[in-house]
């Protein structure tokens, strides 16, 4: 059965490799490349959809790549994402250079799909590598200095994360002499040194810039603004997420902090705990006073990877305890709901910038008059993330702080709630603009078919999810890593 | 097991959007189609009325219950769990009557984004019933957010010049009282967490379980959800914004349904669940509701738009609510919650039929101001015969059983402290405002040539809807009461 993860894998690959020989055809042809992909990309969402729900543990390419249900989840949601970007962008991506926009998105998501199953960190490493570079191109695929920008400061600040993680991979194996991540938790288990702290505050950085965690999110706003806002999907729902999957695949493992410094303070549930806790706050108190919705929802982007956070701590706290499968289930549904929510509200966002040329919450005024679908589907995202009932968001954002609401960590669920609370301002806020202002005109702007069907699916699930949850929470619990 | 409550709630959701596609496919037809949706709610709630009345659920038990799992997981689990009792069979019942009125009333206030409106209106209806039927926190919770949605959007696009800073102050009020309701049930459910029970979050299981020491916190934080909703000043002041802005329609819901949300919850969550903690401070909160009584009372005076002075009429007769209810919990006198729910009850229609009316006076005269609204009586007959009826009602004349409620709510008053006795000046201070309202816009004489703008008589028709059954319970009182001795008997404990 794990020869349908090779075969989703070579799918891909061949794909990513094949689409830019339609280059060579001229005119309107080149909108193929769209098509092909998103074909793939449901194949392999089905290959691995199917493996997911049969799984069979066999040992696949070595021991380089696991098969466990936490990668399966991670594959179908980044996959998930970049097949409703490459279905968007059958509209919005015009111009000479289409088929190679679609090869580098399917290596991207060849990268995410490995990345997703990794268990060895130089396997993590190379596909952390290839997930990243081709989003450096697309990033900067618009031809505008802004785009370009946008593209040399990820880029740069995308090495220099790839830098740290490297070199806390070649600590790990120096103190170890093994790049097999179980090998590297028991060693550092068996032997805590200083180093293996710093190699876990390495690793901590290095995820840290794509998870958006505050103090490594400066780069987000600039870069989701100056993108194409539909790569900005793909770096807001789907890369970030490959984010996480390292992180709970390497960092939870790590609990050798507190035993190296013997510093009742300076562990690791308290670290991240402190980060969850400034990521949701700056995330949330940033996006009230930002005028473009590009950087509105790329401050919303980053509160939410605060919430996301919360369910790490209980895990590295305690493993094995109730409260940690709690807070890794929320967690992982909330990875899911949030690649849902803010996956659609990008996408919204792009199809604005495309059809009214303006990104300013000024072009919101009255949407709702204008581009109906897109406006009540960007309300309830905006609804779901700032996570009222009974949409999506909700069900994670109660799990993750019901699994820290008892115990040392009880004030962040507290400030959980009440930065969910806050939040609602600013997401209100964008709707009332939708619903309760005039717009500059009342003509009706044309919303392409591609764009509604990418809606009417979100929504499906955003409502789906919100109103039987049971089905995700089962499948978000058994991805929980087992503790070590 | 029963499915009644069930229909309750889901007929509404299913008919919103059958009536948006309808509305939008004909006009006229949808209307109809609503009408006879929001008929068809009421008679399955008048049902279940008639069913708690004529076999009361006895002290801390419900009836038609309906439980099953929601979402197992292990260490978190959540039920399914609908139920009524003598509290919230009225308040249902009084929730989809006044749907049918409203929608009845919209098609003559309403011009703009008809199916929208439509479909939002149930919506709102579905998660009231749901609000009023849910023995589960979560579930409770989850009700009490979809509210919002709805009306939000109502304030915000049908509402008056001020709508979206109206619409605005009303969801971060509501929103941020409910998250901090979410975060004390999430503390009851933590706390009551011990190793090897199964905790829950059912209203039924929790109650009377509850150590004392888990009650304050909790108190607090559902206080200030309801006390928002209710609104009890000083939590009141997105409630003038947003019902002088929203459509008169939606004002009846919002005084008639809304507020009821808060009176409901303290009844049944803040005094069902932590009776120590709320027997303890029971004063505080007979101060507050004395407070917002004579508040809502002395600022309906001043105001000069009618809209505006009705809907401070609503804090008053709320605080009469929370007063009751914490009465009988100092004093044992079972009228006291009898009372509040009557009150309730009352309210809705009395005040519902006062905004209903403000909002075709509005239509007919160009404006709600009192000084300018001259003559009436001459003017617009038919309505000015209304209004007197509707201000009547307002403050508690009988043969309006208004007179009622609050008379046992100030006797449960008096019961608790001699002194609660200045109470009785809130209905006097009412009585005036209303009379010298009364004096200024329907005895006065016209300006210039009266034109005549008046209610047509399917319109008037409709206000005795609202008026009829408040006579009707004066002297059919024990329909609403006997069932609430059981809920008042149960809330005040065995002391």
């Amino acid at each position: 059965m794990v020869d349908l993860l090779t075969a989703a894998t070579a799918l891909l690959g061949a794909t990513a490799l094949l689409l830019p020989l339609l280059q060579l055809r001229k005119g309107g042809k080149q909108a193929t490349a769209g098509y092909v992909l998103a074909a793939v990309l449901g194949a392999v969402m089905g290959l691995v959809g199917w493996f997911t729900l049969h799984p069979t543990p066999v040992p696949w390419f070595g021991s380089l790549l696991s098969d466990d249900q936490l990668g399966g989840v991670f594959a179908l949601v980044t996959i998930g994402v970049t097949l409703m970007v490459t279905i968007a962008s059958f509209t919005y991506q015009k111009g000479p250079n289409t088929p190679v926009y679609y090869s580098l998105l399917s290596f991207t998501a060849l990268g995410m799909l490995l990345l997703s199953y990794s268990q060895n960190l130089l396997m993590l490493f190379v596909a952390w590598e290839l997930m990243s570079l081709p989003t450096y191109v697309l990033a900067g695929f618009d031809k505008k200095l802004r785009s370009n920008e946008a593209s040399v400061k990820y880029a740069i600040i995308g090495a220099m994360s790839s830098a740290i993680i490297l070199y806390a991979i070649s600590l790990a194996y120096g103190l170890t002499g093994s790049v097999q991540i179980s090998d590297v938790v028991s060693g550092f288990r068996a032997q805590p040194t200083a180093l293996a702290g710093v190699a876990t505050l390495l690793f901590v950085a290095g995820f840290g810039f794509k998870m958006s965690i505050v103090p490594f999110h400066m780069w987000i706003p600039d870069a989701y603004e100056g993108a194409p806002t539909t790569i900005t999907t793909v770096l807001a729902a789907a890369t970030k997420k490959a984010g996480f999957v390292a992180a709970i695949r390497v960092l939870l493992a790590l609990t050798t902090l507190y035993v190296v410094t013997q510093n009742p303070y300076f562990t690791l549930p308290n670290i991240l705990a402190v980060l969850a806790l400034l990521t949701m706050t700056v995330g949330n108190v940033s996006a009230l006073t930002q005028r473009s919705m590009t950087r509105l929802l790329a401050y919303s982007s980053i509160a939410q990877a605060g919430y996301i956070l919360i369910g790490f701590v209980p895990f590295s706290l305690a493993p094995a305890s109730g409260a940690a499968a709690l807070g890794m289930t929320g967690s992982i549904l909330h990875v899911i709901n949030h690649a849902v929510m803010k996956g659609v509200a990008f996408l919204c966002a792009a199809l604005v910038l495309m059809q009214l040329k303006r990104a300013d919450l000024g072009a919101y005024n009255g949407l709702a008059k204008r581009m109906p679908v897109t406006a009540f589907t960007m309300a309830i995202a905006l609804f779901a993330l700032a996570g009222v009932p009974p949409l999506s968001g909700f069900w994670s954002k109660l799990l993750l702080f019901l699994s820290v609401a008892n115990g040392p960590y009880g004030w962040l669920a507290v400030a959980g709630i009440l930065n969910s609370a806050f939040s609602l301002g600013y997401y209100a806020w964008i709707v009332k603009r939708m619903y309760a202002d005039d717009p500059d005109s009342s003509e009706r702007v044309k919303e392409p078919f591609w764009f509604v069907v990418v809606f009417a699916v979100a929504v499906g699930l955003i409502i789906g999810i919100g109103l039987f949850p049971q089905g995700a929470i089962n499948f978000a619990a058994g991805a929980v890593p087992q503790a070590p | 097991m029963s499915f009644v409550l069930s229909l309750l709630v889901f007929i509404p959701l299913v008919a919103a959007p059958l009536v948006y596609l309808a509305t939008r496919w004909n006009r006229k037809g949808g209307i109809y189609f609503s009408v006879a949706a929001a008929i068809l709610v009421f008679l399955v709630s008048a049902y279940v009325f008639w069913g708690v009345y004529s076999s009361p659920p006895l002290p801390g038990q419900y009836s038609f219950v309906e439980k099953s799992t929601w979402i197992s997981f292990p260490s978190f689990s959540l039920n399914y769990f609908l139920g009524v009792d003598g509290l919230s069979s009225p308040l249902l019942f009084i929730s989809s009557l006044l749907t049918v009125l409203v929608i009845f009333g919209s098609r003559k206030l309403i011009d703009s984004h008809e199916p929208e409106y439509y479909a939002l209106i149930f919506l709102f209806e579905g998660a009231i019933m749901g609000v009023f039927t849910s023995l589960n926190l979560i579930l409770f919770y989850v009700f009490w957010e979809i509210v919002l949605i709805p009306m939000f959007f109502f304030i915000g696009v049908w509402g008056g010049p001020r709508r979206k800073y109206a619409a605005m102050k009303f969801i971060i009020f509501t929103y941020a009282g409910s998250t901090i309701m979410l975060l004390g049930f999430l503390y009851v459910y933590l706390g009551m967490l011990t190793p090897g029970s199964a905790p829950s979050f059912d209203i039924p299981t929790l109650a009377g379980h509850i150590p004392v020491g888990l009650q304050y916190l909790p108190l607090l934080a559902s206080f200030i959800g309801f006390a928002v909703k209710l609104p009890l000043v000083p939590f009141h002041t997105w409630l003038p914004d947003a019902h002088v802005e929203a459509p008169a329609p939606i004002s009846v819901l919002l005084a008639g349904v809304l507020l009821k949300m808060g009176g409901y919850g303290f009844l049944r969550i803040s005094i069902g669940l932590f009776p120590n903690a709320s027997a303890q401070y029971a004063w505080v909160f007979l101060a507050l509701g004395l407070i917002s009584m004579f508040y809502g009372a002395i600022a309906a005076v001043l105001q000069k738009d009618l809209k505006k002075m009705i809907a401070f009429t609503s804090i008053n007769h709320m605080g009469f609510v929370l007063f009751g209810a914490y009465a009988t919990l100092i004093s044992g006198n079972l009228l006291g919650i009898q009372g509040a729910i009557f009150q309730m009850f009352t309210h809705g229609l009395a005040v519902g039929s006062l905004f209903m009316l403000s909002g075709y006076i509005h239509h007919q005269a160009g404006t709600r101001e009192i000084p300018l609204l001259k003559g009436m009586k001459t003017t617009m007959p038919r309505t000015a015969a209304v209004l007197v009826l509707g201000s009547a009602a307002a403050m508690g004349l009988p043969p309006f059983s208004s007179f009622l409620a609050e008379f046992m709510v100030i006797v449960a008053g008096i019961s608790a402290y001699g002194i609660a006795a200045i109470s009785i000046l809130v209905p006097v201070i009412t009585a005036g405002y209303f009379l010298w309202t009364i004096k200024r816009t329907v005895l006065s004489d016209a300006e210039g040539t009266p034109e005549v703008h008046d209610l047509s008589w399917g319109d008037v028709a409709a206000f005795a809807g609202y008026l009829v059954p408040l006579v009707v319970l004066i002297v059919f009182s024990y329909l609403i009461l006997t069932p609430a001795l059981p809920v008042a008997s149960y809330l005040r404990g065995p002391g």
